[in-house]
C-alpha cells in the first residue's frame, strides 16, 4: 500500500529534476567531472624525458621468448609527485633503457635534472628525485574507500600533448596481483605508464604500471589498451619505500627449481591428487634450492605455511617475493615431511641446470630445457 | 501502476543519453567500402556520405586504387564508386557514387571539443557488418587534442602530420579508417585515421583527422594553400643560422648532443654555452642527438633569439642564444 503511494511521488520528483533541475545529460556531467579530476591532479603530474641508453636485451626465459615486436620509443613518459621536496614516483618501464640522463618537466614548465633512486622490478615502479623543493604532492584515495565500478581516470604525458592525455574507465577489480594492484578497464599503455589512475576527485587510486605476460624488461606492453590494466596501491608502494630510498633495485626472487607438470606420465595423477603439492623435476646446482639441498623428486607442499595446490599456485605465491627474501618451504622426501628456509636469489644468479634427458642425474653447466613449465 | 509511471517518466524526460539519437541520425550516411587489397593492407574500409549526390569521403589507402571500388550504403544497396581525388598530405580521398537524394553529414569544427568529451566512432572494423548490417559503434572520450600527429606506418614516417583528435575508443583496427567520429550533438567532428604507431610510444594510436581538415579537403583547397605561410623572416632570410658549437661525434648512430667545442666569440660562446654541456632542447624542441639538433634548428633564422636548454652537471639551464650568420 505504502509502496504505490510513494512511487508516483518519487517519479514526479525525478521528472521535475530532469526537466528543470539539471538540463545536462549524464555524459556532459561526466565530461566535466573528468576535466575537474584532471585539473586536480595536473599540478602533481610531471613529464619525464630520458637521453641515452639502449633497447633492453630480449629475455629468452623458460617461458619462451616474449613479444619481440614491441620496441621502446624515445618519447616522454609520466611521473607523479610523491613529496613536496622532490620525490617522484613512476614506472620502472620508463627506465628499461638505462638512460644516462633523466630530466623532468615540472607542472610550471621548468625542466630539472633528475636522479634515479631505486626500482622495484616486481611491481614495476621506480622512484626518482629532483632537487626542487616546491612541488605539490598528489593526494591519494584511501584504499578502503575504493570500490569496483567507480570511475577511474588514467592520466599520462606520453604523447607529449600540452595537456595530460586521459582515458576513462572503471575499477574492474580490487586486490589483484597478490593484493598489490587495482585492475581497471581504462586504456593503459606507454602513454600513461608511470602516471596516476585517479578518481573523479583527482585522488590517486594507484600508480599505472605495465603488467602482463611473464618476466622481461618490457613485459606488459603487449597488453596495452586491452581493457585490462593495473595500478599499484599506495600501501604496496610504501612497503618497499625504504629500499627504493636506499637506492636498491628489487628483483624477483627465485628458488632455482623446475617443477613437474601434473599430467607428466612420470608422475601418476593419483599420486598428485593424494599427496598434493608440486614435484621438483630439476634443481639448479648453483641456486637457493641447490645450496639448501632440495632434490629431484622432492614434493613442495607449502610455502610459509600456506599449502600449495599446483604449479600456478606456487608461481603466484612467489610472484611478489624479492631476491633476498627468506621463505620457509615445507617439502616431502619419500615419506618424510620436513621444512627448510632459503633465501631467494635473482634469476641471473642461478645457474648450472641438469640436462633434460637424465633429470635424475644432473649434468651441471647446461642451459635449462626450454619446454619446462616453470622457472621458479 | 509502476508501468504507467515509467511511461510518464520516459515521455517527460529529455533524452538522458543522446547516443541513440546520434547513431540513428548518422547511420544512414555511413557506408562500407570494398576495394583493392595488397599485402598487409586490407581491402575494406569505411566512408561517409558528404553530399546528397553521392560524394563519399574516406581515408587515403590502397583501397581506393582498385579498378573496382564498391560502396555499400546503410540500407544494403551496392554502388560502383569512382575515385574523384586524393590528398596525400591530409590522407583523405573522395569517391563518387551515382545516386541522388542521399543522406549525408557535413564536417564540423572542433574548436569547442575538449578533453573528456564523449565521442562515438562508427566503423566497418574487421568487416564484421555483413550485407545491410549496420556498422559498429564505439564510444569513448577525447583523450587529447594533438596540435600535430607524429606517427609511423609500416616503419615509415606517416604522411599526415596535422592536428589530431585522440580518444580512448579503440579504432586502430582494420577497416575502421574512414568512419565518422561524432560528438553528442551528432556533429561530424572527425574521420577515423589509418592504423599507425605514435612515434612517442611505438604503440598504436586511436585518432581522427579533425573536421576542419575534411572541410578544407572537400572545399577543394589544396593542402599547399592551406598550409600557413612561412613565419616572417628577419633580415637574413634563406640563410642557415649559426650557433658556433661542434657536437661530439663518435660515429655511432645515437650519440647524445654533448658540446665538444665552442667557437670563440660565436653566438653560443656569447650565450655562455661551454664545452661538455649537453643540449637537451632548442626552443622547447627536444634534442637527443646530432640529427634532432639539426632538426630543431630548421626554420630558425639568423637574428632570432631562442632558448637553448642545457644540462651542465646536475643543473638544467635555459640560455638564450642569438643566432648568427655563418662566418665566411
Amino acid at each position: 500500500m505504502n509502496r504505490t503511494m510513494v512511487t508516483p511521488f518519487v517519479c514526479a520528483m525525478l521528472v521535475a529534476g530532469a526537466a528543470y533541475g539539471s538540463p545536462q545529460s549524464p555524459d556532459r556531467a561526466k565530461a566535466d567531472a573528468v576535466r575537474r579530476a584532471v585539473g586536480a591532479i595536473s599540478p602533481s603530474l610531471v613529464t619525464i624525458e630520458t637521453i641515452g641508453g639502449a633497447q633492453p636485451v630480449v629475455n629468452a626465459g623458460p617461458m619462451g621468448v616474449f613479444e619481440e615486436s614491441f620496441k621502446l620509443a624515445e618519447g616522454p613518459t609520466t611521473g607523479v609527485v610523491l613529496s613536496d621536496d622532490g620525490l617522484i614516483l613512476t614506472s620502472s618501464f620508463n627506465f628499461a633503457r638505462s638512460p644516462s640522463v633523466i630530466t623532468v618537466t615540472l607542472p610550471n614548465g621548468t625542466r630539472a635534472s633528475a636522479k634515479l633512486l631505486g626500482r622495484d622490478l616486481i611491481q614495476r615502479i621506480a622512484l626518482i628525485k629532483v632537487d626542487v623543493g616546491t612541488l605539490k604532492a598528489a593526494a591519494w584515495a584511501k584504499r578502503s574507500d575504493i570500490i569496483v565500478g567507480q570511475y577511474a581516470v588514467a592520466c599520462g604525458r606520453g604523447l607529449g600533448s600540452p595537456e595530460p592525455h586521459v582515458s576513462l574507465g572503471i575499477v574492474s577489480a580490487l586486490a589483484r596481483r597478490n593484493g598489490h594492484a587495482i585492475q581497471t578497464d581504462a586504456k593503459l599503455s606507454p602513454v600513461n605508464y608511470g602516471g596516476p589512475l585517479v578518481d573523479l576527485d583527482g585522488r590517486v587510486l594507484g600508480l599505472i604500471v605495465p603488467m602482463a605476460g611473464a618476466g622481461g624488461a618490457l613485459a606488459g606492453a603487449e597488453w596495452y589498451d586491452s581493457g585490462i590494466g593495473f595500478a599499484i596501491y599506495r600501501d604496496s608502494i610504501d612497503r618497499v619505500m625504504d629500499r627504493l630510498l636506499a637506492g636498491q633495485t628489487i628483483e624477483p626472487g627465485k628458488i632455482g627449481v623446475m617443477l613437474g607438470d601434473d599430467t607428466d606420465d612420470e608422475i601418476p595423477l593419483l599420486d598428485t591428487i593424494l599427496k598434493g603439492g608440486v614435484v621438483i623435476r630439476y634443481v639448479a646446482k648453483q641456486s637457493p634450492a641447490g645450496t639448501a639441498g632440495l632434490q629431484v623428486g622432492d614434493r613442495i607442499l607449502a610455502i610459509d605455511g600456506q599449502p600449495i595446490g599446483d604449479v600456478a599456485d606456487l608461481q603466484r605465491r612467489l610472484s611478489d617475493r624479492a631476491a633476498g627474501d627468506v621463505v620457509k618451504l615445507t617439502y616431502k622426501r619419500r615419506w618424510k615431511i620436513d621444512e627448510l628456509r632459503l633465501t631467494l636469489a635473482r634469476m641471473e644468479d642461478i645457474c648450472c641446470w641438469p640436462t633434460r634427458n637424465r633429470p635424475a642425474e644432473p649434468k651441471p653447466g647446461e642451459e635449462p630445457p626450454s619446454t619446462q613449465p616453470s622457472g621458479d | 501502476m509502476t508501468v504507467a509511471t515509467i511511461l510518464v517518466l520516459a515521455m517527460a524526460m529529455p533524452s538522458p543519453t543522446p547516443i541513440r539519437d546520434v547513431v540513428d541520425r548518422a547511420s544512414p550516411a555511413v557506408v562500407k567500402i570494398y576495394g583493392a587489397a595488397a599485402g598487409r593492407e586490407h581491402g575494406y574500409g569505411t566512408g561517409v556520405l558528404v553530399s546528397a549526390d553521392g560524394n563519399v569521403v574516406t581515408t587515403l589507402s590502397i583501397l581506393v586504387n582498385g579498378r573496382n571500388i564498391r560502396v555499400v550504403a546503410s540500407d544494403g544497396r551496392r554502388y560502383d564508386a569512382t575515385l574523384v581525388r586524393t590528398d596525400e598530405k591530409r590522407q583523405l580521398a573522395l569517391l563518387h557514387i551515382d545516386a541522388s537524394n542521399l543522406p549525408y553529414l557535413t564536417p564540423a569544427t572542433t574548436e569547442a571539443i575538449r578533453t573528456g568529451d564523449t565521442i562515438l566512432a562508427m566503423t566497418n572494423c574487421f568487416k564484421i557488418a555483413d550485407g545491410d548490417e549496420p556498422v559498429s559503434v564505439s564510444r569513448g572520450i577525447i583523450s587529447a587534442k594533438l596540435p600535430s600527429l607524429r606517427a609511423k606506418r609500416l616503419a615509415q614516417e606517416f604522411e599526415y602530420t596535422g592536428p589530431a583528435l585522440v580518444y580512448d575508443a579503440i579504432t586502430a583496427n582494420p577497416g575502421s579508417a574512414g568512419g565518422p567520429v561524432l560528438d553528442l550533438d551528432g556533429r561530424f567532428i572527425g574521420l577515423v585515421g589509418k592504423v599507425v604507431e605514435a612515434t612517442a610510444t611505438n604503440t598504436r594510436i586511436n585518432y581522427a583527422i579533425p573536421g576542419e581538415q575534411i572541410a578544407e579537403f572537400l572545399g577543394g583547397k589544396a593542402t599547399e594553400a592551406a598550409a600557413p605561410a612561412p613565419a616572417t623572416t628577419p633580415a637574413h632570410s634563406g640563410q642557415e643560422p649559426y650557433v658556433g658549437i661542434r657536437l661530439s661525434e663518435l660515429g655511432y648512430r645515437h650519440v647524445s648532443a654533448f658540446v665538444e667545442r665552442v667557437r670563440a666569440d660565436s653566438p653560443a660562446a656569447r650565450a655562455g654555452i661551454k664545452q661538455d654541456d649537453l643540449v637537451i632542447a632548442i626552443d622547447g624542441k627536444r634534442v637527443v642527438d646530432s640529427t634532432t639538433y639539426q632538426q630543431a634548428l630548421v626554420g630558425l633564422v639568423p637574428g632570432q633569439t631562442v632558448p637553448f636548454t642545457i644540462k651542465r652537471g646536475e643543473q638544467v639551464l635555459n640560455l638564450p642564444v642569438t643566432l648568427g650568420v655563418q662566418p665566411e
